[in-house]
């Protein structure tokens, strides 16, 4: 199993943004995490990555126990994340942006130079390595996090929303890259989205959750189908009027 | 090795014209003290680049961190001091106080540096600026420092290079020296993975630490080697005045005037400081020198916050970020 979560639980002064969720990834699966908004879809990530330390519960990763360490260390042990909204590093350029990425293995900047090369040719944007981000569409800007996400060598790659606010072009783009890095890294992808096609089309297994608990876990089209996931998202009318 | 040899050397990255113009610098420089023979203008120019060299190093923790550091004043001290008290107790050649001076700068800025940067931006601005003058106020009130009456050096009578004396030429070139060699020092850093690393954090650091960046380690780091760097130019200024006290060598204002020769120059670029000395320092000298010989005392520092305060408004990136811009149009 490469990522084990027993029991997690994540409280903000009274609110429970996490209750006792438990869930499990093989190695090369892609999962999404759906849910409403305010489900605490982010704020589990943020536990996994490091951003928080959560209130009881454990995170295994590769069998070790990750719980509460800070999000550096989690990130050089192989997981590695995007953002909501986005964090790219404004002064510097799509290329630098890519070679921290490859910095947290390498303190060698010609390896850092070449691998940041031969993940901007994966992803498509080797035009762009001289530009800095600001100037690049959103869509352009969620590729170089991934890009940048993608130089760290991660076993483990979680992205949160990463098909917000895109077109379906771009979505369809996106999914394409998605897939090749998949196929070519043999990454485990973990994300989470509203963009319920996007999700749909690309897991191999979707986890629900809804005002911080774990719902319903399946294939997305059975998981579609059950009563409490639509009551989830539109409400009981319309679960029990099926 | 020979690969940082060439990191330290080489402006490949940096477009001719920027070569060229540096290329122009240093031959200005080295030329100055043969073609001008006014006392006053050599000791502007040798303020010039000490402050110069002062910017480069605050450039590390301010331009490419990111951290307004308002108490760099400390450890021009502690360098001063250093030298002074060395040179006066045991005797000890120049040359040998240099690295005491930076090691107690660098020991001094880590013992205090993790409950710093558990603050941020303006806090973290006020902290240092009060460990700064915490620090000038124990100097003051030490009798082993000499207290508010400072530290006299022995003059020698002869130009002596063990203790650096000698006639101001003698000055510009050690200084110049000084300088070239922080300037190369930031060369390689600015390619360094640290310096990339120390940028990410900058720019975001949420983002940094999710690509394997220990944020605080980063600018503990940076600000430790900062104080070192620091604290080289306080033993300049020991050997250049001969005389010091801690008004002279550790007050606020040296700290807000190292903090603003980058910001105005260009924070977090290899020639914002040398841009931002040149500007200030002369300005200082002497707009403060004729409007004084007028009798007109103040108004030079009222010119002197004004513009600073149109190039914080209107151009974040200072002098350099308007030539980036022009050059970008062009």
């Amino acid at each position: 199993m490469l990522l084990e979560v027993h029991n997690l639980v994540k409280e903000f002064g009274g609110v429970v943004a996490n209750a006792d969720i438990s869930l499990q990834l093989e190695q090369g699966e892609i999962v999404g995490l759906i849910g409403p908004n305010g489900a605490g879809k982010t704020t589990l990530f943020n536990c996994i990555a490091g951003y928080y330390r959560p209130t009881s519960g454990k995170v295994l990763f590769e069998g070790r126990d990750i719980t509460g360490w800070p999000a550096h260390r989690v990130a050089r042990i192989g997981i590695a994340r995007t953002f909501q909204s986005m964090k790219i590093m404004p002064n510097l350029t799509v290329d630098e942006n890519v070679m921290i990425g490859a910095f947290s293995r390498t303190g060698d900047r010609k390896i850092a130079k070449q691998e940041a090369q031969d993940i901007l040719r994966l992803v498509d944007l080797v035009q762009e390595a001289n530009t800095y981000p600001p100037e690049l569409p959103i869509a352009t800007q969620k590729k170089i996090e991934l890009a940048r996400a993608l130089a760290t060598k991660p076993k483990f790659l979680m992205l949160d929303e990463v098909a917000a606010g895109l077109n379906p072009s771009e979505t369809k783009d996106i999914i394409q890259t998605l897939q090749l890095i998949k196929e070519v890294r043999g990454l485990t992808l973990f994300l989470t989205e509203h963009v319920m096609e996007f999700i749909m089309t690309i897991s191999e297994r979707v986890i629900v959750i809804a005002v911080g608990r774990k719902i319903a876990e399946g294939i997305p089209e059975e998981v579609a189908r059950e009563d409490k996931v639509i009551e989830a998202y539109l409400g009981e009318r319309y679960a029990k009027g099926r | 090795m020979s690969r940082i040899l060439r990191d330290i050397f080489s402006f490949g990255d940096r477009p001719l014209s920027e070569r060229i113009a540096f290329v122009i610098f240093i031959v200005i420089v080295l030329a100055f003290p043969w073609t001008v023979k006014l006392a006053y203008a050599r000791a502007v120019m040798i303020k010039f680049l000490l402050f110069a060299l002062f910017g480069l190093g605050w450039n590390l923790i301010g331009g490419y961190g990111g951290q307004v550091d308002l108490g760099q004043a400390k450890n021009v001290g502690f360098g001063a001091y250093a030298t002074a008290l060395m040179m006066l107790h045991w005797h000890t050649p120049f040359w040998l106080t240099i690295i005491p001076g930076m090691l107690f700068a660098t020991a001094e800025s880590f013992a205090v540096a993790y409950p710093m940067f558990r603050l941020r931006g303006h806090y973290f601005a006020i902290a240092t600026l009060c460990v700064a003058l915490v620090w000038k106020e124990l100097f003051v009130f030490w009798e082993w420092t000499g207290g508010a009456r400072g530290v006299e050096i022995p003059i020698q009578t002869a130009p002596n290079f063990t203790y650096m004396q000698f006639g101001s030429v003698g000055y510009h070139y050690f200084i110049f020296g000084l300088f070239m060699a922080e300037f190369l020092f930031m060369n390689w850093f600015r390619k360094s993975r640290l310096g990339f690393q120390l940028q990410a954090v900058r720019d975001n650091e949420d983002a940094a630490a999710s690509l394997g960046i220990n944020v605080t380690g980063t600018k503990v780091k940076t600000y430790c080697i900062t104080a070192a760097l620091g604290a080289v130019g306080g033993s300049f200024i020991t050997a250049y005045y001969l005389y010091i006290d801690p008004e002279l060598v550790m007050p606020l204002d040296l700290s807000i005037l190292i903090a603003m020769t980058v910001m105005v120059g260009g924070a977090g670029s290899i020639w914002g400081p040398i841009i931002g000395a040149a500007i200030l320092i002369p300005l200082d000298m002497y707009l403060g020198a004729w409007l004084a010989g007028g009798g007109r005392y103040g108004i030079d520092f009222m010119i002197y916050a004004f513009i600073i305060m149109i190039i914080a408004a209107r151009e974040p990136k200072g002098i350099w970020g308007i030539v980036e811009r022009v050059k970008k149009r062009g």
